[in-house]
């Protein structure tokens, strides 16, 4: 006549750790889903601000807008080149 | 008593497990049978969905330039019946989105939740009207096609517009050919719905099957095309022209380091150019190339053994006689005895008569079609064309003696600089590509290797052409532009132009086909000037261009002068 109470407390036992269980999984689940919702976010700020930046970048850094600025500020274009063809005479044997 | 257990016992199974098989039943059916058409209806009532597209890929220079990219901008949408007074916020909203105040009332007026005032507004603009906190208005994010260089490479590069449905699309240019890569695959959600069947802009589920598109790295090299872009465009106000376009190609790949022509149109605002600027000329415009086209014809005799660069003309005293016409030189001035070097370096085209003749029809063809004059060249660019040939049996003796100076033979630009190519490059004729490379967005490049087209004419008899071409720059009408010290191999070309079954003297296409360093060519570029009014010789208008851009090229790659 005991085992049945054993077993009966046995599985009452199982089935109130379980759901205790459940209520802590998911209590887990609620905060880092809300964690996950603001790294998402994060994330989410990241490119628009990446995107924000590259396009910034590419259009200062755009020959068109270079050249426009180096004209507005003096620069000329260089006519002619120096080339050295001749090796500079260093650390040669004597 | 044990039978009478036994029949209850039976019933009442079996009324058990027909109830149980009945619930069963209908479960599948609901379940099963139904579930799309149920899955359906319930979505329908929380949300519904809707297509979302991929960020297009960017266009990369060799550099490592985004020359074309993607930029952040904005819709901006309203809810009327949150807007307290229409005219005063129709007149803000209208200054600030440059729209019409009439059109943006009439928006605002409207008895709906949601209405979209403007697409593609900028981040600025949008910065303006966030502060102003008009209630009912806000923003969605989209992105927009960027062109951070504005018109350099307009044409090379195309645009991106509209399909049918409202979808964007690639046309002309790299945006229309490599479309499908570029565009990515379109991905779909589930946008959540109000209780009164608004969308909710920040409830969107998880998204299914979106990839974004592909980049492309190109060949293409920025300082390159910007330094052909102006020089061109110079020389086009300089000397009075109606047009002109030119390309730069890297012999040994066949990658295109530039290409350029004008009139152009701005990728950014398309819209408001006409149609027939979006076209790229350079593939698709077809010309007689004039004496550009004599260094293909001499390579082939060279090549066929029937001369060397020393066999003298016995035909060049004169005017030569040919069904009924009669051949001139350009400047009417005669040259007897000259050699094949001097017939390139005076740009004979009584020189060329007596190299046609020496190669004879059959074997002049055939070369023709070894430098691929007819094909398509192959090149990775929507709107490539090709001038039909005529067929064999229709060449006849004066067709011939033309087609060897370039006249009553058409080509298109990309055609002759490809068939070029085999000159600069050991006779191994090049396909030309923009494209170097694919960029997933995982971050893997597919390399797009160098192709060799065919083999038209030796490595021994391109070197000595090269030779000849070289001599032609130092000694013929085109040296004062040359700059001093270099070794430079080039052509020049004065094609008229044929109109109404005859040729119209004072109207040309100007041209100049070069390569350079001569004894390791690092590019190789065709110059072409569109009726220039200031002087219709080639070597007059497109040498001096060629002649810039090669220097400034060869100065950008640290090239000495080798002289």
């Amino acid at each position: 006549m005991k085992r049945p109470v054993y077993l009966l407390i046995f599985v009452i036992s199982v089935i109130v750790g379980l759901s205790l269980a459940q209520i802590s999984v998911a209590n887990q689940i609620a905060t880092t889903g809300s964690e996950l919702a603001d790294l998402q976010k994060q994330v989410s700020d990241y490119k628009r601000d990446n995107m924000v930046l590259n396009e910034q970048f590419l259009e200062a850094s755009s020959l068109t807008n270079i050249s426009q600025k180096a004209d507005k500020l003096g620069f000329v274009e260089a006519k002619s080149q120096v080339y050295l063809n001749t090796p500079l005479p260093l650390a040669l044997k004597q | 008593m044990i039978d009478i257990m036994t029949w209850r016992y039976r019933v009442t199974l079996l009324f058990f497990l027909f109830f149980f098989f009945s619930i069963l039943a209908r479960l599948f059916y609901w379940q099963v049978v139904r579930a799309e058409e149920l899955a359906a209806l319930g979505q329908d009532q929380y949300g519904r969905i809707v297509k979302l597209n991929p960020q297009r890929g960017e266009i990369i220079t060799s550099d490592g330039f985004a020359i074309a990219a993607n930029k952040l901008s904005y819709l901006v949408f309203a809810n009327p019946k949150e807007i307290k007074d229409v005219n005063e916020e129709s007149a803000v909203l209208s200054t600030l989105l440059d729209e019409d105040t009439a059109s943006i009332s009439a928006l605002l007026s409207l008895n709906r939740y949601w209405v979209a005032l403007k697409s593609h507004v900028d981040r600025q603009t949008k910065e303006k009207i966030e502060p102003l906190h008009i209630p009912g208005v806000g923003f969605e994010e989209q992105t927009v096609r960027f062109y951070p260089e504005a018109s350099t490479a307009a044409k090379l590069l195309g645009f991106v517009g509209k399909d049918e449905n409202g979808n964007d699309k690639g046309y002309f240019g790299l945006e229309g050919y490599y479309d499908r890569q570029l565009h990515g695959k379109t991905g779909l959600a589930v946008q959540i719905h109000d209780a009164l069947g608004q969308p909710i802009l920040a409830k969107m589920n998880d998204t299914v099957g979106e990839v974004d598109g592909r980049n492309l790295i190109l060949h293409v090299d920025r300082t390159i095309q910007f330094l052909l872009d102006n020089t061109l465009k110079s020389g086009i106000e300089e000397y009075g022209a109606a047009s002109g376009m030119a390309a730069v190609m890297d012999p040994k790949t066949g990658g295109i380091l530039a290409m350029s022509s004008f009139p152009t149109f701005d990728p950014r605002d398309y819209q408001n150019y006409s149609d027939s600027l979006y076209r790229n000329p350079f593939l698709s415009d077809t010309y007689e190339p004039g004496s550009t086209f004599k260094p293909l014809i001499m390579a082939s005799a060279l090549d066929a053994g029937f001369l060397t660069p020393d066999t003298r003309c016995t035909i060049c005293a004169g005017p030569v006689a040919i069904g009924g016409y009669d051949i001139h030189t350009w400047n009417d001035q005669y040259n007897a005895n000259e050699t094949m070097t001097q017939v390139i370096q005076h740009s004979d085209n009584t020189g060329m008569v007596f190299v046609g003749r020496k190669l004879g029809e059959d074997r002049m063809l055939s070369y023709i079609k070894k430098f691929g004059i007819g094909d398509l060249t192959g090149i990775d660019l929507q709107g490539e064309g090709t001038p039909p040939t005529r067929a064999d049996n229709q060449w006849y003796p004066i067709d011939l003696a033309t087609a060897t100076f370039g006249q009553g033979i058409t080509v298109t630009p990309i055609e002759l600089l490809t068939a070029f190519s085999a000159i600069a490059n050991d006779g191994k004729m090049m396909e030309p590509h923009v494209v170097s490379a694919v960029q997933t967005p995982d971050g893997e490049t597919i390399p797009i290797l160098p192709k060799v087209v065919s083999q038209p004419v030796s490595a021994q008899t391109a070197k000595v052409m090269t030779e000849m071409m070289v001599n032609a720059v130092d000694n013929g009408e085109a040296k004062w532009a040359k700059p001093k010290g270099y070794r430079i191999a080039g052509k020049t070309g004065t094609a008229q132009i044929p109109i109404a079954g005859h040729y119209d003297a004072n109207k040309t296409i100007a041209s100049f086909i070069g390569f350079a360093p001569a004894e390791n060519p690092k590019f190789l570029m065709l110059v072409i000037i569109d009726r220039p009014t200031t002087s219709i010789y080639g070597a007059e208008t497109a040498a001096p261009v060629f002649f810039k851009v090669a220097k400034d090229i060869m100065t950008y790659y640290g090239i000495p002068p080798s002289e």
